[in-house]
């Protein structure tokens, strides 16, 4: 007789007469549903063939299919075609970044600045997520994440205007700086790598402080604690034990923010200056013009995507090799 | 019950000076934006010289916005239903197995949200396209959905590693079904990730402009309109509007934090 | 100082007084009597004034749906991702964009003689030659832009502002912006070649070599320009802010601002400039031709209805006598002196494809310098 361990018992041990059970009870033990399941769990193979079939045909035709399509018109040679003529496959939009020096500035800019950002975005949400993980009280920490993450559903052009009209010259700090008496003439934050680290890190900050947050909420206390009972200072603490146990938070957050990083567009065009071209803007600008470049976009649009895959491939590499290396 | 590790004054005025720096910093925008708002002229920027009310109460009465407003809610809410419920699946195939082509599946999975956002939309038109699939709300839904389903399943998966095996493992011996267990632990124990990403979600898809511009019809999300806006100058009223909207989402927030705390309050009883 | 600012309430006031001047001529009658169905444009906030929608719409029972468009690449992308069967009817291509549309045959010819409010359009326009490609007409012209220099009239001087040179002078050294790829055209004419490149269409050679002179002239500027920007919400935040002095910008933009009050003022320099034209076009294939044709003969109606272009967009109305109906600041704003004027040509689409091959990689090149 099989044991219903949704069968609910009374504060005397005695068990619920069958009618009263609850409904996961009733569920459980009905009919068609135990036929269901047993078509189901036939085989543990069956099992995991039922459980992965939709995310592999959804992952094939959503995450694939579009990408795919991209990948095609990268390799054709005019987008969209004109009908009646024939397309053909070349190389020749990959060759062209290969073959003009004056793609790889911007290029090697994008993920230099990807990289740089990255880390500023590390250094400046990690003591933040640490405050909010361990210097605010349990019940307050999501209250106060939530708060955090209102100003972020600000809109990116409408945010990225208020930065200007913040940054300008008769912007709200040159103004306080001047009434402060601080300046006679206005300092030119804007357009330059500065305001757009500004914009940047801001859009990032938000991908990076979840992980990390998730990950220094979950470092038990106790080994702090035995540690500060040895005599570790502060710093010590941190960087024997928190620092190693967030490894992978760091390094989740790290990734993902470098990958985004390297796609944004939007915020580096209106906030960057003339030496601060990123390369989705150079992208962008085969896209904006006649439809014979399409395919010179899509092809630079992969080489950025693949090279920043191979980048961070190597980034979670070194982390690991930092994990294994690290004695428990 | 969490006896905290005591740190010296100066470290912990350090933290603290960070963390309410980072605040700040987030907020500014956020202030400049709402006062803008009030600013009366047709450009936004310092000095200030008159204020007004009317761009605020202008946008509860043009029709216009408010149903873009709707619009761009309805479309933000959907995507995220299936992104929740797409992701939260295949966060259970991927997470604690190993199956033949487990890391090609992670990749795959994680595709949408590493493509730049042009690069994404444009894609996701020829294949709208080729498919037949109609610009519209749809269309968008859609995108979005895909879009999404990365982080809810990286905020799944995350939460799922830490369900102690042993748990599901009780739930068996005593006579449970997979699917059961499923239902009655594991699930509960990935409400608190499922939320987290549904607000999230609700975020990209309420922002998103690229996607919706190129699969969107003559019906403007939000983004798609103040964008379009936009050619006549970042403006108070554009302001005002991004602050309406911000005031709104939030109080959606808020009152959706509220009501999940007292639901895991009851839930605990 | 009054408040010059048209706020959205009485724009609406005043063009509805505007639209309600426009008399329900005889062909839109005849137009509801053919039954409804809708018709689908694509084109920029506030070109299609308001009233006018409202009363078309309700004249004729034909529903007007607008989508809204920010510039001309995401529309060409649009309408290129729809082919062969665009869900649009009419589109707001800028003049010199039009052989680029024409040869991805995304656009069908304009059959003027089913316009009969097209002698309401001012001739310099509607018959100039960069309008008429391969004998026929492709668009009704609506807005006519041009290249200009605005600068801050609190700062730099009205002679200053009458060369191009300023612009690249040591004194405003960080105070400039302009558009990389519309400044090549000047800086071609300023260094004395046609920036249209028709007169070198065949002599490949030639042309080369003048986008190679006018890039390195950009190049060897670049450390005075504060920013390469690319709409006019962003040259008008910059002037607000007061992070340039001066800089090219697209007459509507500065207008708008000059309309709100800002110190500012616009010039047609000596050596030149060149100028664009907005207009509404037929999409090849469109689902609703008949109401595309309804639509654009009403909406040529009256030069009411161009001022009220006008005063939304800042750019001038291609209508005749649409200044008429504008205010004194308005008139301003959206007019030159003649000796000016006279130093104004219109972008040419001819040697656009040879032009804008050499011209694109030396807006890279000079970006990535």
């Amino acid at each position: 007789m099989t044991y219903d361990a949704s069968v609910r018992k009374d504060r005397d041990g005695h068990t619920a007469p069958l009618g009263d059970r609850p409904f996961w009870g009733r569920v459980a033990n009905w009919g068609p549903y135990r036929a269901f399941l047993a078509i189901l769990t036939a085989s543990p193979r069956r099992q995991f063939i039922i459980l992965a079939a939709f995310p592999i045909l959804w992952l094939l035709t959503q995450h694939l299919g579009p990408m795919l399509q991209m990948l095609r018109v990268s390799l054709i040679d005019a987008y969209p075609v004109a009908p009646g003529t024939p397309q053909a496959f070349t190389f020749d939009s990959y060759m062209r970044f290969f073959g003009d020096r004056i793609f790889w500035q911007p290029f090697f800019r994008t993920l230099t600045f990807a990289a740089v950002f990255t880390f500023c975005t590390l250094i400046l949400t990690y003591p933040v997520a640490y405050f909010l993980a361990r210097h605010v009280s349990r019940k307050n920490q999501m209250l106060m994440l939530l708060l955090l993450l209102i100003p972020f559903w600000v809109g990116e052009i409408v945010r990225t205007y208020a930065i200007m009209i913040l940054l300008g010259n008769t912007g709200a700090v040159n103004l306080a700086l001047k009434w402060l008496g601080l300046i006679d003439r206005p300092i030119p934050f804007m357009y330059t790598s500065f305001s757009m680290g500004i914009g940047i890190v801001y859009l990032t900050a938000l991908y990076m402080l979840l992980p990390l947050y998730s990950a220094l909420e979950k470092l038990p206390q106790s080994m702090n604690e035995a540690a500060a009972d040895l005599g570790a200072g502060a710093w010590t603490r941190f960087r024997r034990i928190s620092l190693p146990l967030t490894i992978e938070g760091i390094s989740s957050g790290c990734i993902l923010v470098f990958l985004i990083s390297t796609g944004f567009y939007a915020t580096p065009v209106l906030l960057g200056g003339p030496s601060t071209t990123v390369f989705p803007e150079t992208i962008a600008g085969f896209f904006h013009v006649a439809g014979d470049e399409w395919p010179t976009g899509a092809a630079f649009a992969v080489i950025m995507f693949a090279t920043a895959l191979v980048i961070t491939g190597v980034f979670q590499k070194v982390m690991n090799m930092l994990r294994k290396g690290d004695t428990k | 019950m969490n006896r905290r590790v005591e740190l010296n004054r100066g470290n912990r005025i350090f933290l603290a000076c960070v963390y309410w720096a980072f605040v700040l910093y987030v907020f500014v925008p956020l202030i400049l934006m709402i006062v803008m708002g009030f600013k009366d002229s047709k450009f936004i920027g310092f000095p200030i010289r008159s204020w007004t009310l009317d761009w605020y109460t202008g946008v509860f009465s043009d029709a216009e916005v408010l149903y873009t407003f709707g619009y761009s809610v309805v479309i933000a809410s959907l995507s995220t239903l299936i992104s929740v419920i797409v992701g939260t699946w295949i966060a259970v195939l991927l997470e604690g197995r190993k199956f033949w082509g487990r890391a090609v599946t992670f990749g795959l999975m994680v595709l949408p949200a590493l493509v730049p956002g042009i690069i994404s939309a444009i894609a996701f038109r020829i294949y709208a396209r080729m498919l037949g699939v109609e610009p519209g709300m749809g269309a968008i839904i859609w995108a979005h959905a895909v879009h999404n389903v990365p982080f809810v399943t990286l905020v799944v998966m995350a939460r799922l590693s830490t369900l102690p095996k042993s748990q599901i493992e009780a739930a068996r011996d005593l006579g449970a079904d997979p699917l059961m267990a499923f239902m009655r632990i594991t699930l509960p124990y990935l409400v608190p990730a499922i939320l987290g990403a549904s607000v999230f979600c609700l975020l990209l898809s309420f922002d998103d402009f690229v996607r919706s511009f190129f699969l969107g019809g003559y019906d403007p999300t939000l983004p798609v309109l103040i964008f379009a806006m936009l050619r006549s100058g970042m403006s108070p009223e554009i302001n005002a509007i991004a602050t309406v909207a911000l005031v709104l989402t939030a109080a959606i927030g808020i009152w959706a934090e509220r009501f999940t705390r007292r639901a895991n309050k009851e839930s605990q009883t | 100082m009054t408040k010059l600012l048209m706020n959205r309430r009485r724009f609406i006031g005043t063009t509805a007084l505007a639209g309600a001047a426009v008399a329900s001529p005889a062909y839109l009658r005849r137009a509801s009597a053919q039954g409804s169905g809708e018709v689908n444009i694509w084109t920029y906030n506030d070109f299609v004034p308001e009233s006018f929608k409202e009363q078309f719409e309700s004249e004729t029972g034909i529903k007007v749906n607008v989508r809204l468009v920010d510039d001309q690449g995401k529309q060409f992308n649009l309408l290129a991702a729809e082919q062969p069967n665009p869900t649009v009817d009419i589109m707001t291509v800028a003049g010199h964009r039009f052989l680029q549309f024409i040869d991805s045959e995304l656009l069908a010819p304009l059959d003027t003689s089913r316009l009969t409010n097209w002698g309401n359009i001012n001739p310099t326009f509607s018959e100039s030659d960069w309008s008429t490609i391969n004998g026929e007409k492709w668009g009704a012209p609506i807005l006519s832009g041009m290249e200009v220099l605005s600068y801050n009239t609190e700062l730099v001087s009205q002679e200053e502002a009458m060369t191009w040179n300023t612009l690249f002078s040591e004194k405003y050294s960080g105070q400039t912006a302009y558009i990389i790829q519309d400044m090549m055209s000047i800086v071609m004419l300023k260094l004395g070649y046609d920036g249209n490149m028709v007169e070198y269409m065949d002599d490949p050679e030639k042309a080369a070599a003048i986008v190679e002179e006018a890039k390195q002239f950009l190049i060897d500027h670049k450390p005075l320009v504060r920013k390469y920007y690319d709409s006019g919400a962003e040259f008008q935040q910059m002037m607000v802010n007061q992070d340039i002095a001066l800089g090219h910008s697209w007459n509507g933009p500065a207008a708008a601002l000059i309309n709100d009050g800002f110190p500012l003022a616009m010039t047609i320099p000596n050596e030149g400039t060149y100028g664009f034209v907005y207009t509404y076009n037929v999409a090849n294939n469109a689902p609703n031709v008949d109401n595309a044709y309804t639509f654009l003969d009403a909406i040529l109606a009256s030069p009411e209805i161009g001022a009220a272009m006008t005063k939304a967009s800042g750019f001038i109305s291609t209508y005749k006598d649409a200044s008429n109906y504008l205010t004194d600041l308005e008139k301003k704003s959206t007019s030159f002196p003649e000796e000016q004027l006279a130093n104004l040509q219109f972008f040419r689409a001819e040697a656009n494809e040879m032009k804008y091959g050499l011209v694109d990689p030396a807006v890279e090149a000079v970006k990535a310098a």
